[in-house]
């Protein structure tokens, strides 16, 4: 056996020595041949002739001999290569248009799986990622997770014998940032010193923390630059090691630089590490309840390195063991169980697995809608040669060959095709990443590390490949049983429909569907973002934080009235608020005891709460119903006063007497002095997405003395985004040592809220663009060539006294069977691909119908169009000509 | 008197029209360089001459026969300078080839005692 593989390798790619060794080999033989002759007496020329009749065709023993090489195989698969590539070039409209949509629809899959990849399984960019865990502590509800302290963070870290290591890191951490003149607030990490070292990474600059540097709660002031951070604040120079810089007002010194792979534990991207010491620094929120390292100062989260040998369940089993003893006896909301998961994928968000999986399964339709529609052109094309096919057969092809050769077209196409559209995919993700993955809705960067992998790549172009082998079976299949001849749209009309037909008609219906779930998708969104019972669009937002800088509360009040006021004096401004709690238009909390005077316990019921400043419905233009806005009279010296929504106002008093009355919260009385419209933002699975609780109570911001931050919104009369500039220094006239941040409007906020709707909304929109020209593309190849194939008949009927226009009526009423017949299909999918997105619809369903409506209409339309042509190619057949073709 | 190969690979002999089985050249080959190394032309005439002018091999048959035998390893090829002063590819038996030799002696002499016993009984 070995001789035999050695042999056909030599055959293989020694080809031309051996082909003229086989020239020599014959040619000694003949010439020996004839000297035999000439020796027994013959003349030379006779001796000639009688030798090569003797030995008969040349070629023919040639090819023999390579038969009996047994290299045919590859050496054929080369041939039909090259032979395929000729094909294609002479047909190039039906090639390119086969590539560019396999391209398409295959950019749209790889997207879908590097996203998938991305979000639920890529690793760590650190030393054998597989070893690394998150361990978590887990509380009753409502939050499913919660930080921990530094205390239990040491409890846990001295006690573990199953991991090698255990860290503690806050990364989301707002560090305000001043360098050279320069200040900004950025999201910052606040890091054990075994962080580095425990993840394997090296720094690219200088060092990491030393142990020694984070043992004492506020001594050392060193800080580790992110590298991104490093090149745009630094400009990349290798000075910055030893720099200082001040964070949150404390003066740090550079001792290093992370490199350019890491840039955290968390999307939000780290731009400076902090010691664990200095969280004090790095987290203002604790100064009021005993400081940064005070029990109930819970920030921290942890990462840990598995140790030799253990697994998940084993260190979930024992750091469960460890726990501290307050968490056995753990009130609701606060922690109480620990949960151990390794760090697969950039988030843990339910949602997110149930978008990738969506868009995933829209990028395989896609896929069979496009290889559907290249069955029936390759059938088409296949009854097109199938001359060219009987020829080859005849001259002595094997019909195996000859199927093998239309498999290795289709193939190449795939495959051309396959790696097209993995070069698009990066295109197209570098384009998702723009519009829904570089800021979140509070205006923070984000990083998502979308990068395509070998695997990827390779999984999309088997892919492509696959739906190759699917897509050239049928016309593949024709050729083998020599049934070439008998396409199936040749035949006639009035009989059932063909093969070819129905796949149309199922490719109609799904450009429906997707048309109509796209159109669903986007108007949801775009009703969201503008705003229902308020308007967003000309809103802009921050968020100051006196906090950070360590502001009193009544420094910061003061700072507060002073820049309402003086940004409602900017020019373009028309009314200035804020809420101290949360975003805008949310729940800052939520209060489960909301009740009346006199109720039980059991009666209580669940609301949300913010508080907010005065001219906030104004600002926002949400419709005060009765009573009337906060505003100056309300005050810490004044009774504590409350607004409602309307619907908390229906449950609470349903005979209407809302105004004066009293409601309880958290066992304070407040006087009801204005009801509003509910904020309708939830979607059609109430209660599961809601980003706004119908029952809402507001509450004065300036009511509470505590009051440092708050965030800001501010309604202008042009363009937000153009202003905000302008406010930030009308900010900074006033202090310039407060941080500004997560400055950016309304719309991008909601924008942001909506990022997995909007998303859904566009890929479905590319795919549903995409089915419908492919649609059109399949109608019209399909009805130009039956037309094509059909002019005998049709001259037939014009010269029994058919006019051109029911000729015309007759391929069109083909064309629009088909369409009508995909929009009747396609309204049942649309209704099934509904309740598939339900998750992102915010409006009521009551319009759904006119979208279904719209979308079918659409289809039969493009149906209309793309059999107008070949309609009127048929109308303009003459008789005679017609019956004389053959 | 030719063993001509028409497509379907069936050896003749063409005087008498005598069939031959399948793969009777092969063995004729093998057994036309047990003996020294040959090339394609001196294993040709060998078998026609030894076997009395009978079996006349063409050229088509033999070459195609030889390089398959090549691929099978039972014989191996080199160049080398002929009796003329020529280059000839020479072909020799190679110790898979001697064993096939040895087997397909004893079943072709064992297939022809039977048919001659069967032949011989009234």
């Amino acid at each position: 056996m070995l001789a035999d593989a050695l042999y056909r390798l030599r055959a293989l790619f020694r080809r031309s020595t051996v082909e003229h060794e086989l020239d020599d080999e014959l040619q000694f033989h003949l010439e020996h041949a004839i000297e035999k002759q000439v020796a027994a007496g013959m003349p030379r020329q006779e001796a000639v002739r009688r030798a090569r009749l003797e030995f008969g065709g040349v070629e023919q023993v040639k090819e023999d001999c390579r038969d009996a090489r047994g290299i045919s195989l590859p050496e054929t698969i080369l041939q039909d290569l090259r032979y395929g590539l000729r094909t294609m070039r002479r047909t190039p409209v039906f090639s390119v248009t086969a590539i560019v949509t396999i391209a398409l629809s295959i950019a749209s899959l790889t997207t879908a799986f590097t996203l998938r990849y991305t979000m639920l399984f890529r690793p760590l960019p650190v030393e054998r990622p597989g070893e690394i865990v998150a361990v978590r502590a887990t509380r009753g509800r409502p939050t499913p997770e919660g930080p921990l302290s530094y205390a239990d963070y040491v409890t846990f870290r001295n006690g573990t014998k199953t991991l090698s290591g255990l860290a503690a890191h806050y990364s989301t951490a707002p560090l305000y940032v001043s360098v050279n003149g320069t200040a900004k607030e950025v999201n910052g990490a606040v890091v054990s010193a075994n962080y580095f070292p425990l993840l394997g990474i090296s720094p690219a600059l200088g060092r990491f923390f030393h142990d020694d540097e984070d043992r004492v709660p506020d001594r050392d002031r060193v800080a580790v630059l992110g590298h991104d951070f490093w090149r745009t604040w630094f400009r990349g120079s290798p000075d910055a090691v030893g720099a200082t810089l001040k964070v949150n007002g404390v003066t740090f010194t550079v001792i290093g630089v992370a490199p350019a792979t890491f840039v955290g534990l968390r999307p939000y991207p780290a731009q400076l590490y902090i010691p664990t010491m200095m969280l004090g620094t790095g987290y203002r929120w604790c100064t009021e309840i005993g400081g940064a390292f005070s029990p109930q100062c819970t920030i921290l989260e942890m990462a840990g390195r598995l140790a030799p040998g253990r697994s998940v369940s084993d260190v979930t089993g024992e750091l469960t063991m460890l726990r501290p003893e307050a968490w056995l006896h753990a009130k609701v909301g606060e922690n109480s169980g620990i949960e151990v998961t390794r760090f697969l994928g950039a988030t843990r968000n339910e949602s997110v697995a149930q978008l990738v999986g969506i868009l995933t399964a829209v990028g395989i339709v896609l896929l069979l809608v496009c290889g559907a529609n290249l069955t029936g052109l390759l059938t088409a094309q296949g009854s097109a040669r199938s001359h060219e096919f009987a020829i080859r057969l005849a001259l002595g092809a094997a019909r195996s060959r000859v199927v093998r050769q239309f498999l290795t077209e289709s193939l190449m196409l795939a495959v051309i095709g396959g790696v097209a559209g993995v070069a698009l995919s990066t295109g197209f993700v570098k384009a998702l990443t723009a519009f829904f993955y570089s800021i979140d809705d509070e205006g923070h960067p984000l990083y998502f590390d979308f990068s395509l992998t070998p695997a990827i790549a390779f999984t999309a172009i088997v892919s492509a490949v696959a739906a190759a082998c699917v897509f050239s079976a049928i016309p593949a299949r024709r050729i083998a049983r020599a049934d070439s001849n008998a396409h199936p749209d040749s035949r006639t009309t009035s009989g059932r429909w063909s093969v070819g037909r129905w796949l149309l008609a199922a490719q109609a219906a799904i450009a429906v569907a997707l048309v109509a779930v796209a159109s669903l998708l986007t108007s949801s969104a775009r009703g969201v973002v503008k705003g229902t019972t308020f308007e967003s669009s000309h809103v802009a937002l921050m968020r100051v934080r006196p906090r950070l800088m360590n502001y009193t509360p009544e420094r910061a009040q003061q700072f507060q009235h002073d820049i309402v006021r003086r940004l409602s004096a900017v020019p373009g401004v028309e009314s200035v608020s804020m809420v101290g709690v949360g975003a805008v238009l949310t729940a800052g909390r939520f209060v489960p005891t909301v009740e009346l005077r006199g109720w039980s316990r059991d009666q209580r019921i669940g609301a949300g709460q913010n508080e907010i400043g005065p001219r906030y419905f104004e600002t926002l233009r949400i419709p005060v119903l009765g009573g009337r806005e906060f505003d100056d009279r309300d005050t810490t010296q004044s009774p504590p006063v409350a607004i409602v929504s309307e619907s908390l106002a229906r449950r609470l008093w349903p005979n209407g007497d809302a105004i004066g009355s009293t409601i309880v919260m958290s066992d304070t009385s407040r006087q009801v002095v204005g009801i509003v419209a509910d904020v309708r933002i939830h979607n059609r699975d109430e209660g599961l997405f809601a980003l706004s609780p119908s029952y809402f109570v507001y509450v004065p911001f300036w009511q509470n003395p505590m009051q440092i931050d708050s965030r800001l919104a501010i309604r202008v009369a042009g363009d937000p985004a153009a202003v905000l500039p302008a406010l930030m220094r009308e900010i900074n006239r006033v202090d310039a040592d407060v941080p500004i941040a997560e400055t950016i409007t309304l719309p991008m906020q909601l924008a942001g809220w909506m990022r997995e709707g909007r998303l859904t909304a566009a890929f479905v929109g590319y795919a549903a663009g995409l089915a419908v020209l492919l649609t059109a593309i399949g109608l019209y190849g399909s009805l130009a060539f039956a037309v094509s194939r059909r002019t005998k008949e049709i001259g037939i009927r014009m010269a029994l006294g058919a006019g051109r226009s029911s000729v015309l009526r007759l391929i069109l009423g083909e064309g629009m069977a088909v369409a009508l017949a995909g929009a009747v299909g396609g309204l049942v999918l649309a209704a099934a691909g509904t309740r598939l997105v339900t998750h992102w619809l915010f409006q009521s369903a009551a319009a759904d119908v006119l979208f279904y409506a719209a979308a079918a209409f659409l289809v039969a339309v493009v149906g209309f169009v793309a059999s107008l042509m070949p309609a009127r190619r048929a109308a303009a057949v003459e008789p005679l000509v017609a019956l004389r073709h053959e | 008197m030719l063993l001509s190969k028409p497509k379907g690979r069936r050896l003749v002999s063409d005087s008498a029209r005598i069939e031959l089985p399948q793969g009777t050249l092969d063995l004729l080959i093998l057994k036309a360089i047990a003996l020294e190394p040959q090339h394609g032309w001196a294993i040709s005439e060998r078998i026609h001459q030894i076997s009395g002018d009978v079996l006349k091999v063409q050229q088509g048959s033999l070459y195609p026969a030889l390089h398959r035998l090549e691929r099978r390893g039972w014989i191996k090829a080199s160049w080398d300078v002929s009796d003329n002063n020529r280059r000839a590819k020479y072909y020799e038996l190679t110790r898979a080839g001697r064993t096939a030799l040895g087997e397909q002696t004893a079943a072709w002499r064992s297939l022809t005692n039977a048919v001659g016993l069967l032949l011989d009984t009234p």
